[in-house]
């Protein structure tokens, strides 16, 4: 494990304490190692049978592991990329590649301590270089080992375009975005299905004059009043976060809590939005910002913070920025630090040949140029082995 | 070469300006892209191509245009449909749309051929490269008609086409009509990869109008004799 890239601050927190869920794997892999080595061999070197993350490890880096497509949509409603869609959809199958960051931050999850605060961990890297689909990969860990996550998929579509937006009731301030939030409980409650009846709320919260929800209701209470009275759900939206952030620490709540934000950049730049006398609204003023911000503060503990940044989809930034310190900006790098930050590079030749083997398996290469050696060098040089620049190379290839 | 217009630019004219003529001196010689050529060990080469080789080392050369690449994956008759496609000089996005026809094609090959049961599999053509040159042979018309006029009135002759007005004549047809006769909320890449489907199995619109065509030419065939050439 790369202890030594945590910053000097974590490191008091993130103690070695005993490890929680590779025992049950750890007991199985050497006897299963010589069965699974010849349970791949008729299969093929660039796919995976090891479907299950948590089992995952630096062997198995470079291989594709395919994801149920059963539950795909309970899993992911929301969460993965445009173009990966259409990629499940043409292939008919959900594979993703096991890469090194994402199994680092896999085994720092698996290490970490869960009564102290939780870590926050941050994908970075250049444009395309596999950030989201990383965040995905760990999303998926974290469902797999039976946590509650709050996956929100784009930051960015919470501070630009948009439609409707109400002064907040809660506090005169601040501004709601009623579509978004709803949009984003619905996905929500898809996710988290079996936590909805099983955690309470510990307080009670009036909507308006004759709406209210009573101390001890479950939470899929609180949702579905959010969903179907829609000028009020940003207001569930914070009210939702604060009450699993109140009970993710708590021994006898029984569930870790995974928050899982893509283009966290968002949070601390600036948004388009503006009031009705065009000024500018920043994203402090508006509700749903306000409350994820409180969900990135590591005080509460019992889950940690997953993050990646995004260029593609942030407002005002130069798209040559890909570093932190440049995306995040100085309050921004502030007030998430101290996290872990995992660096997200471009494929390496072990990695290129598995997406090579993968896209000619899958009947994705038709041009008959691009089997032979001239065609392939071709590829490397007109991509730079950057994964979502290959993957636009070979759509029409 | 170029007549020199240094002389009418106004403050306001850009002083790089794009030409539309393109004549070289015939002293000039044309450029040679392909990586093969020059790969080719000195003992292999006849001896013209050694002379052409040292005539290529002392006269000047023309400029290559910015259609022609050494790729690998570079086909004249694509470039060519591309620029046909291109309105205003924009290659830029004709290009764009045809690597997304390619690309709307083969998905939709592909997930046929994934949904397919093991029989079916072998028949289904994925190769979006060989839809476009199976359907553009489809739609080449075997001959073609000309106006003659014969003692005041112009009559509708049948005459042979060559190859070049063939291939012409096919990609004009397909672009014309995905252009005009379809839905005009969908996008151009869309309606070209339906009608290069359709074509590639010879049913659509476009295998219907060279169809008319050679029924007309069938029906006049009376005045062939009309042709002196």
């Amino acid at each position: 494990m790369a202890l030594y890239r945590l910053s000097f601050r974590l490191r008091q927190t993130v103690a070695y304490v005993r490890p929680l869920h590779t025992s049950g794997c750890g007991q199985q892999q050497g006897a299963l190692a010589v069965e699974s080595e010849t349970r791949q061999e008729p299969f093929s070197i660039f796919r995976t049978l090891e479907n299950d993350p948590a089992c995952q490890s630096e062997k198995h880096v470079g291989q594709y592991y395919t994801l149920p497509s059963a539950h795909i949509h309970t899993l992911f409603p929301h969460g993965l990329p445009q173009r990966y869609q259409l990629q499940v959809k043409t292939f008919n199958e959900a594979c993703v590649m096991v890469r090194q960051p994402a199994l680092e931050v896999i085994s720092c999850l698996k290490k970490a301590d869960y009564s102290k605060p939780a870590p926050r961990f941050l994908f970075y890297g250049v444009k395309g270089s596999g950030k989201t689909m990383s965040l995905c990969h760990t999303v998926h860990f974290c469902s797999t080992q039976g946590w509650l996550v709050l996956h929100i998929p784009d930051a960015h579509l919470w501070v630009k375009n948009c439609k409707e937006l109400l002064p907040s009731s809660y506090n005169a301030s601040r501004f709601d975005q009623p579509l978004q939030a709803s949009n984003w409980l619905r996905n929500f409650r898809v996710t988290n299905e079996h936590f909805l009846s099983k955690i309470k709320t510990r307080q009670r919260y009036v909507w308006t004059k004759r709406e209210f929800t009573e101390e001890g209701r479950p939470l899929g209470e609180l949702v579905d009043q959010g969903i179907s009275r829609v000028k009020s759900s940003s207001d569930v939206v914070g009210a939702v976060m604060k009450e699993l952030r109140l009970q993710s620490g708590q021994p006898e709540a029984g569930f870790r809590m995974a928050v899982a934000v893509d283009g966290i950049n968002a949070l601390w730049g600036k948004s388009t939005i503006k009031k009705e006398d065009k000024s500018p609204v920043s994203p402090e003023e508006l509700t749903l910002v306000y409350n994820l911000k409180k969900m990135m503060k590591n005080d509460w503990c019992g889950g940690a913070v997953i993050t990646a940044l995004s260029q593609t989809g942030s407002l005002y930034t130069p798209s040559s920025a890909h570093l932190p310190q440049e995306l995040l900006g100085e309050e921004g790098f502030d007030s998430m630090d101290p996290f872990v930050p995992v660096s997200v590079s471009n494929y390496s030749e072990k990695e290129f040949e598995s997406c090579y083997l993968y896209y000619l398996d899958r009947h994705w290469l038709q041009h008959p140029q691009t089997r032979t050696e001239e065609g392939k060098k071709e590829l490397i040089f007109l991509s730079n082995r950057n994964p979502s620049t290959l993957e636009r190379l070979c759509a029409f290839l | 070469m170029a007549a020199s217009i240094i002389g009418l630019l106004k403050p306001w004219t850009p002083r790089v300006v794009l030409v539309r003529w393109n004549r070289y001196n015939p002293y000039y010689l044309e450029p040679e892209i392909r990586k093969e050529v020059y790969n080719i060990p000195e003992t292999e080469l006849t001896a013209e191509e050694k002379e052409q080789r040292e005539l290529k080392a002392l006269r000047p050369i023309k400029a290559a245009t910015n259609g022609m690449t050494s790729s690998v994956f570079s086909d004249p008759v694509l470039s060519k449909f591309v620029n046909m496609m291109m309105k205003g000089g924009d290659k830029v996005l004709a290009k764009s749309i045809m690597t997304q026809t390619m690309e709307n094609i083969k998905r939709k090959q592909v997930e046929k051929y994934h949904k397919a049961p093991e029989e079916k599999r072998e028949e289904i053509e994925c190769n979006p490269y060989a839809i476009f040159h199976q359907a553009l042979d489809n739609c080449k018309p075997v001959i073609g008609l000309a106006s003659i006029q014969k003692g005041g009135k112009f009559y509708q002759v049948p005459i042979p086409l060559t190859d070049n007005r063939r291939r012409f004549l096919a990609m004009k047809w397909i672009i014309t009509e995905c252009r005009e006769n379809k839905h005009r909320r969908t996008h151009l890449y869309e309606k070209l990869s339906q009608e290069l489907l359709a074509a590639s199995v010879k049913e659509g619109n476009v295998i219907k109008k060279k169809h008319e065509l050679h029924k007309m030419a069938e029906a006049n065939r009376a005045y062939a004799h009309y042709r002196w050439w």
